[in-house]
């Protein structure tokens, strides 16, 4: 399969003659490695799940960020190779304060992503007067939430192709396809956060290879009232036995 | 501002082109110097209302050149991010140098149309003032030699006004005049229109007098005021005359007014 493939694998930016963007394609395939994040949105709020692979009992699992502010009111999970997020989410929160600055209002929660997501095809040799930062296409997709104004809480997912659609729900990663079915099954528009919460988590303890606890998930919301909130320890504890209650 | 311009304070004898020499070189007067004139004082005045659900920006037409008249008709009155459906809302008026005015409505002009499609809405009043306001200071060492007024209505139908020093300190207010007139015009809105220094009759003695209290004026009274500002204005002062063109937003669009005043 991979062989018919070899003459147009290497330049980042050939079409080959059936007219597709190996890069690109194998790009989304990095993501698939990547660990389980999960994002639901509801009425009230949008809410982000991740699974922390803790490989090592002597890994300090706080250190693990999966879950990361772009402003008061916009914040995003990721799946994929974590290093490439953190020229994305630099230029998205540069982006946002920039929109602060200048017109004195909260950058929009699409406007945001499509600010991410034009960073997406600058890899490769680089047009004529734009620098290129990467030499390959990004090896992460993106679930962004965020609240504002004019469209409430919203849930985006960014993929490398510099492609975003708009979501209810929706996960990525490499137990995406088992939650995703799951989430297409649980999900309603009457979903309060609380609700939220036990779906992200059920959700993830479904696709997760080791035990789900308090230590290898997070959850963050982000809200109209309080914006972003990344889950302290004690409130991943309450949400975990709730669970487990259940 | 005219008195930065020429240190006379009157307009100078010659006209005021950014090319023109203060006085002409002789040999005896030692060495010879040379200067950068960048910029002209075109003159006018410009003011702005706001009411209740209604916001009124209103200039004189003249454009000057010392006492030269370049032209009767000039309007300092913009309308910003019309994309020619009349959704536009907003207004910018901008008197002083008439180039540097020009150039300034063409910059935020194109940058609230570029908003319109990168956010996939209008720019707000709010959000416009504050980009105006950097656009402004992004100069702040070879400023816009202007003093803008923004109008339209906020987020809550209310007419709103903001004005602009040449490098960009801005403040939301009820009413404003600029330009060559302005020290004329400004004392006759702060009684008309904020009724300073009146007082309701017999409601005390000294001190216990009770001011009158300010209501928002209809819009029919504002565009009186307005046009007996600009008629005793050009009574006044020779930089100001020959037309008024007033541009009214409300809800409903922006309604343009135009009446003569004396073209001595």
């Amino acid at each position: 399969m991979f062989i018919a493939r070899s003459e147009y694998d290497r330049g980042i930016n050939t079409f080959s003659p059936e007219g597709r963007l190996f890069q690109v394609e194998y790009s989304l395939e990095a993501i698939k490695l990547g660990s389980t994040a999960i994002g639901v949105a509801t009425s009230h709020g949008v809410l982000l799940g991740v699974e922390k692979r803790v490989t090592s009992p002597l890994l300090v699992s706080s250190s693990i960020e999966k879950i990361v502010e772009i402003d008061r009111h916009i914040g995003c999970a990721m799946s994929g190779l974590q290093a490439d997020a953190r020229s994305m989410i630099e230029h998205a929160r540069v982006e946002s304060q920039n929109h602060a600055f200048n017109f004195n209002e909260r950058l929009r929660v699409e406007s945001c992503t499509q600010a991410i997501c034009d960073l997406a095809l600058r890899f490769g040799e680089g047009a004529q007067g734009e620098e290129s930062i990467m030499s390959r296409p990004f090896g992460v997709a993106l679930l962004i939430a965020g609240w504002d104004e004019d469209n409430g809480p919203q849930l985006y997912h960014a993929e490398p192709s510099g492609t975003f659609y708009r979501y209810d729900a929706k996960a990525i990663g490499s137990g995406s396809e088992g939650a995703q079915a799951e989430l297409q099954s649980e999900y309603h528009r009457s979903l309060t956060l609380e609700e939220a919460e036990t779906l992200v988590l059920k959700t993830l303890k479904q696709v997760m290879e080791e035990k789900l606890d308090s230590k290898n998930v997070q959850l963050a919301s982000v809200t109209k009232e309080k914006g972003f909130q990344i889950y302290g320890d004690e409130q991943m504890a309450t949400v975990v036995a709730r669970l487990e209650g259940d | 501002m005219a008195s930065i311009m020429n240190a006379g304070g009157l307009p100078s004898d010659q006209p005021g082109y950014s090319f023109s020499n203060a006085s002409a070189p002789s040999e005896s007067s030692g060495p010879r110097q040379h200067a950068f004139n960048p910029y002209t004082d075109n003159g006018g005045s410009t003011l702005g209302v706001t009411g209740a659900d209604f916001a009124i920006l209103a200039g004189d037409t003249r454009s000057t050149s010392g006492y030269n008249i370049n032209t009767r008709y000039a309007p300092k009155l913009f309308r910003i991010g019309d994309d020619g459906d009349s959704s536009s809302r907003i207004v910018l008026s901008v008197v002083g140098f008439a180039a540097d005015g020009n150039a300034l409505k063409e910059r935020l002009d194109a940058i609230v149309k570029m908003y319109k499609y990168q956010h996939g809405k209008p720019m707000s009043v709010k959000a416009c003032a504050q980009r105006l306001s950097t656009i402004l200071y992004q100069k702040r060492f070879f400023p816009y030699y202007v003093h803008a007024i923004l109008g339209g209505l906020d987020d809550d139908g209310k007419g709103a006004l903001y004005s602009y020093d040449p490098v960009g300190s801005y403040e939301r207010e009820q009413c404003r005049a600029a330009g060559a007139a302005a020290s004329l015009i400004m004392p006759f809105l702060d009684n008309q229109v904020n009724y300073k220094n009146q007082y309701i009759p017999a409601s005390g003695t000294g001190h216990e007098l009770q001011p009158r209290a300010i209501e928002s004026l209809p819009k029919e009274d504002v565009i009186g005021l307005v046009k007996d500002a600009f008629t005793s204005a050009t009574e006044r002062h020779i930089e100001v005359g020959d037309g008024l063109q007033m541009l009214i937003i409300t809800k409903d669009g922006i309604e343009e007014i135009y009446t003569p005043l004396k073209r001595d």
